[in-house]
């Protein structure tokens, strides 16, 4: 501080007010050093014009002249610290008195002061923390930076000293800052700067990059300043656009939720799918997405998915609708997963629209319906005339309307045999498409397994007997009654008894048993047959896949009896497996239980 | 077989399955008298009363069930048994079958060498006592 320059000299800004602070002059040097002009300020309080926050140092009005320090304001909003030497006038001939201010800025002297203090209160201590640390005095002058914060922004850390910290911000943040700055030093408290907003820092070299900023207030001798720690996020900001890609580019709509509810992120093929813009989605509660009167559930659920994270689909086995924001309402699935980050436990949701697919499984669902209804018709309906076909081949053969030669016995059992095969083709046709469409009823009744092991034996005895190959039965004692559709069942055991003989060749063993597993019935049928090669026995449960024998001898069959055989089985909540070998023969195994599930 | 003077009648809409039953019974010595639907039915049994009918299922206009409601509901017939023709031996027909009163049922296609056997177990379970 020279002393030439002290009291009033060119330098110094004179200001002269009335005793109510109302401005009577203003110099020059008053204008370069506030910013307003001599026009803009006279008449003015001077409090509206110069104070800068609450409280003002500024002494008691009394006569005596005083000297003192002050922190004031330009027009602009920058701080500025002054030195003032205040008098009091005489009364001058309208019996008013004036102040006389002669003020100085001194605001480098004062940030020398302050960066004195600070260093050496605070500055081994900055050193040792990982972030980039600034402390900045009142009038918002970096007074101390630690090597990080040096660093960080390019500078020798005496340089940053005496900056005005917005030397540290992108040029078009500068201005708003300053106004963000008074803010806080007039309710200073610990907090995160600028929350919600994406910031900036930029570099000597013009360089910028992404902040996050914790701001805390320091009081001292020298007054208020505040210690910010500066975070370069540049590597988050990186993943999270890795993670921001990485969402754009899934083929699902995707939503990101907070805890609490609120939509943190999501993607534009959400937006598209809801008509929402991003900007009116983000921080709001997802249940916008939700109708209305799934939205009560809706937050009971997502406190549970918090309380048990994990990767799920919602609502399985529910309808789910998504809402639009014109209030329409669509079909989706939706599958949840867990996401930790830095900021807690995230839930990330990919929706899918579900219309199409919705309409798709009705379009299946009735087509299949219609396919079945069709198939029970026309069952119905080829039936009639077989009973013609059948019945008069039977009556001629048994020669009731007249003797035979040969040859017309021949070809009539020729008649009937095929009338009997489509026959059997019709009634597995019906039988599958009755399954299919869920119309087969199943009627369980108590029964003598013997009894109808017997009825399906003395049906297919006299083949077995013709081929010579021996039929070896045994009902286990255990076994002996049943609660099954007894008709069904003897469907599936006529079914593997007839294919096992069919399929074994003359002389050979067809071996039946049926026996208790646990509270399942196991019924196994053993043959010494031709046995299904690895390939075939992928088919073999297949619609009419009568497999190639390898003899390339086709058997009489309908290429059903199978697949008929598994259905009937697993309608009543059984089981087909089978066992082969070429040449060795083939071991069907169906397990039923023992008292059938009702309905 | 023991079925001379027995008398059957046969209901069937369709011409050659009415003529199928009607052939196997009367080779095996029954009384057959066919009709093509209910109503003729009807009209014959005013003017003669036989031993059992058998009658199809799917008939026009009034069906097998619906004939035989009626013989079952009128006391100059309610004693005849009523043996129904049904196109499938699926559970869900036995049971509307025996519930419209029918006293037997036999499945289509028939079986041509156990028919007359079938009704004759049937005619003597359930004597035709007047």
């Amino acid at each position: 501080m020279g002393s030439g320059l002290s009291g009033g000299g060119v330098a110094d800004a004179v200001i002269a007010a009335d005793l109510q602070g109302r401005v009577l002059l203003w110099n020059s040097q008053a204008e370069s050093v506030f910013g307003y002009s001599a026009a803009e300020s006279i008449g003015r309080s001077l409090k509206d014009l110069l104070l800068a926050g609450e409280r003002d140092s500024e002494p008691p009005l009394t006569d005596a002249p005083c000297v003192y320090e002050a922190l004031r304001r330009r027009k602009d909003g920058g701080l500025l610290y002054v030195n003032v030497s205040r008098t009091v006038s005489l009364e001058n001939s309208d019996g008013a008195r004036q102040v006389l201010y002669s003020k100085r800025d001194v605001t480098h002297l004062k940030v020398a002061r302050d960066a004195k203090l600070v260093e050496t209160r605070f500055g081994a201590l900055l050193e040792s923390t990982p972030d980039a640390t600034l402390i900045v005095n009142a009038m918002g002058r970096i007074v101390l930076a630690n090597s990080q914060a040096a660093r960080a922004f390019a500078y020798d850390p005496n340089e940053l000293i005496g900056q005005p910290v917005e030397v540290l911000l992108p040029e078009r943040f500068r201005t708003s800052h300053v106004g963000h700055r008074s803010l806080f030093s007039q309710q200073p408290r610990t907090r995160t700067m600028g929350e919600g907003l994406e910031l900036f820092g930029r570099r000597r070299d013009g360089y910028e990059f992404p902040v996050e900023i914790s701001l805390s207030p320091l009081s001292t001798d020298e007054g208020t300043m505040v210690m910010s720690a500066v975070r370069d996020i540049t590597d988050r900001k990186k993943a999270e656009q890795k993670f921001r890609g990485l969402l754009e580019s899934a083929p699902d709509a995707m939503v990101i939720v907070a805890r609490n509810g609120r939509i943190a992120l999501v993607n534009s093929q959400l937006e598209r799918l809801f008509g929402y813009p991003r900007e009116e989605l983000l921080g709001q509660s997802v249940d916008c997405l939700v109708p209305a009167r799934y939205r009560g559930h809706h937050e009971r659920h997502r406190t549970g998915f918090f309380s048990q994270p994990r990767a799920r689909a919602m609502g399985a086995g529910l309808e789910l609708y998504g809402q639009r924001r014109d209030g329409s309402e669509f079909p989706v699935e939706i599958s949840l997963s867990p996401l930790e980050t830095e900021e807690g436990l995230f839930v990330s949701g990919a929706i899918r629209d579900a219309t199409e697919r919705r309409r798709f499984e009705q379009t299946l669902q009735d087509a299949s319906r219609l396919k079945s209804e069709f198939l029970a018709t026309m069952s119905h309906e080829l039936r009639t005339p077989l009973n013609g076909i059948i019945g008069f081949s039977e009556f001629l053969i048994d020669e009731k309307a007249g003797a035979l030669n040969a040859r017309q016995k021949e070809y009539l059992t020729d008649v009937l045999a095929s009338g009997r095969h489509l026959l059997r083709l019709i009634n597995d046709v019906l039988d599958l498409s009755k399954i299919e469409a869920g119309r087969m009823d199943i009627v369980a009744e108590r029964f003598d397994l013997a009894s109808a092991v017997d009825e399906v034996c003395g049906v297919v005895s006299p083949i077995a007997r013709s081929k010579s190959i021996s039929l070896v039965r045994h009902v286990s004692e255990e076994v002996a009654q049943v609660i099954l559709d007894r008709h069904r069942f003897v469907q599936i055991l006529y079914n593997l008894l007839s294919n096992a003989i069919k399929f074994t060749n003359t002389a050979g063993e067809v071996n039946l048993s049926l026996d208790r597993e646990g509270d399942m019935l196991r019924l196994q049928v053993r043959d010494t047959g031709i046995g299904i090669s690895p390939e075939n026995l992928q088919k073999l449960f297949l619609e009419f896949q009568q497999l190639d024998s390898g003899t390339g001898r086709r058997h009489d069959g309908t290429g059903l009896g199978l697949v008929l055989t598994k259905r009937l089985a697993e309608l009543q909540h059984g089981s087909v497996r089978v066992e082969s070998e070429v040449g060795k023969g083939s071991v069907f195994t169906v397990q039923l239980p023992l008292v059938a599930a009702p309905g | 077989m023991g079925t001379t003077g027995t008398t059957i009648l046969v209901i069937d809409d369709n011409p050659v399955n009415l003529k199928l039953a009607s052939e196997v019974l009367l080779a095996d010595g029954f009384t057959v008298i066919g009709a093509e639907d209910a109503e003729q039915a009807l009209r014959l049994l005013e003017t003669l009363m036989p031993d059992l009918v058998l009658t199809d299922i799917a008939l026009p206009r009034m069906d097998g069930l619906a004939l035989t409601r009626w013989l079952k509901a009128d006391p100059r017939y309610s004693h005849l048994p009523v043996v129904a023709l049904t196109a499938s031996a699926m559970k869900g027909d036995e049971a509307r079958v025996l519930e419209a009163g029918c006293d037997a049922y036999i499945a289509k296609p028939i079986d041509t060498r156990t028919l007359s056997a079938q009704i004759m177990r049937l005619i003597r379970v359930r004597p035709a006592t007047t």
